[in-house]
């Protein structure tokens, strides 16, 4: 087994009409024992720029106290909100400056550009090769059962409620053909106004 | 007088029984009908041998099986299956039910318990009453009835949309046959998207008691 499914986890991001919207399961296991079921793996980087991180729990959060590091020193230089495209650049620098001991993240990306409102998302791979993406972004020890749903289920435009729904639906779906993945879930839909974090209930087995 | 002959070092030369030819099944039961249907790529690595073959093979006129995997295997089985229905045919004059088939398929897999077919199979009919029927199989023939199911190179991709749509369902809300069959198509549609080794056509039998219906989609062929 993979050191990227250790720890076991699915992520989803998917682009709706003027908002996004990311997903993350709860659980955290070690292989196939589950130890807790509130590791949500979404951070919020700004007020409308959000990161997943599916892989190794450890490197979750190194790589997410490395990433604010310097998105941090970039804001004081440039004195402004970094641009999700800077931040795509950044991550994916970071990540490639351990090109031959990679941390063990596919970071994906999924926020409305602080300036112009614009959707962006993308994600990447652990030495962090850049996928922009102009409908969802999967990830995590599911990846293959959420490229099938979304690409089932995704359609352009959608509203925040129907987004948020098919967004659900996908995770919950996938979580439930793989053993290392669900366990509760969280869905953040994002929108220029406000953004809506609701827990989903899902099978505990 | 004996001559040396120098052949060089030892080498090793490794038997590969098995090649992997993707493609994928899905199937689904109803009340009165079955639905099975494939891809028709066969591939091999980068390579694709033919974008017209088909995966279902038909066992009688109420029953259809599914097979992906290593398409030598899949030859092999179906052969013997074939002539083990023909003999069944001539020992009791019928044709053989799918239950029984069925069985007969995971006994004949499992007699190759340690050189397995390498064939996922899946087999689709109508049973004793005119009920649509269906069987799950892995290689070494673990057998399982099932309502619906998807397998092959993208049964992982396709499985679990079959669930968000058909895994609650109740005998009061019966899944009707137009459904059945605009499901199959919408995952094929979106297997072909990620999976290499699942595109070119669909082709889809409807299993019902007045006879097999045969029809065509048509998916991306890059």
């Amino acid at each position: 087994m993979s050191i990227m499914d250790y720890n076991g986890g699915a992520l989803i991001g998917m682009k709706g009409k003027d908002c996004v919207a990311i997903a993350t399961d709860k659980r955290f296991g070690i292989q196939a024992q589950t130890v807790s079921l509130d590791f949500t793996k979404v951070f919020q980087i700004n007020p409308h720029t959000y990161m997943g991180f599916p892989g190794l729990a450890t490197d979750i959060f190194t790589v997410y106290e490395k990433i604010m590091f310097r998105k941090r020193l970039y804001e004081l230089k440039e004195n402004r909100k970094i641009s999700p495209k800077a931040l795509a650049s950044l991550v994916s620098n970071l990540l490639y400056e351990n090109r031959f001991s990679p941390f063990f993240v596919e970071p994906m990306i999924v926020a409305l550009d602080e300036v112009t409102l614009e959707p962006y998302m993308c994600d990447m791979d652990l030495i962090g090769c850049v996928n922009k993406s102009d409908n969802f972004v999967v990830g995590g020890t599911s990846s293959s059962q959420l490229y099938g749903l979304c690409e089932a289920l995704w359609e352009p435009d959608m509203e925040e409620d129907q987004l948020f729904e098919t967004i659900s639906q996908a995770l919950v779906s996938a979580c439930n053909r793989d053993a290392i993945s669900g366990w509760g879930a969280k869905v953040y839909i994002i929108k220029k106004d406000k953004v809506i974090v609701r827990d989903i209930k899902t099978r505990m087995d | 007088m004996d001559t040396i002959i120098d052949r060089g070092a030892p080498k090793a030369r490794n038997f590969e029984p098995y090649a992997s030819n993707g493609g994928s099944i899905v199937a689904i039961s109803g009340k009165d009908f079955a639905i099975v249907a494939s891809d028709t790529r066969l591939s091999e690595g980068y390579m694709i041998y033919t974008r017209k073959q088909s995966k279902l093979f038909q066992l009688s006129d109420k029953s259809v099986l599914g097979c992906t995997g290593c398409w030598c295997d899949t030859l092999s089985l179906t052969n013997i299956i074939q002539s083990q229905l023909k003999s069944y045919l001539y020992d009791h004059n019928t044709v053989m039910q799918p239950n029984s088939i069925a069985q007969l398929l995971s006994t004949l897999l499992y007699s190759r318990r340690f050189f397995p077919y390498y064939v996922y199979n899946v087999l689709a009919g109508l049973d004793n009453n005119g009920e649509g029927c269906l069987y799950s199989y892995d290689p070494v023939g673990h057998c399982e009835k099932v309502n619906y199911t998807a397998g092959g190179s993208s049964g992982v991709l396709m499985q679990p949309f079959l669930d968000s749509w058909l895994g609650n369902r109740t005998t009061d809300n019966p899944v009707t046959e137009e459904e059945a069959l605009s499901l199959v198509k919408d995952a094929f549609t979106a297997a072909g998207e990620r999976d290499i080794y699942t595109g070119d056509e669909v082709v889809y039998n409807i299993i019902k008691k007045d006879g097999i219906q045969t029809g065509v989609v048509q998916l991306r062929k890059d």
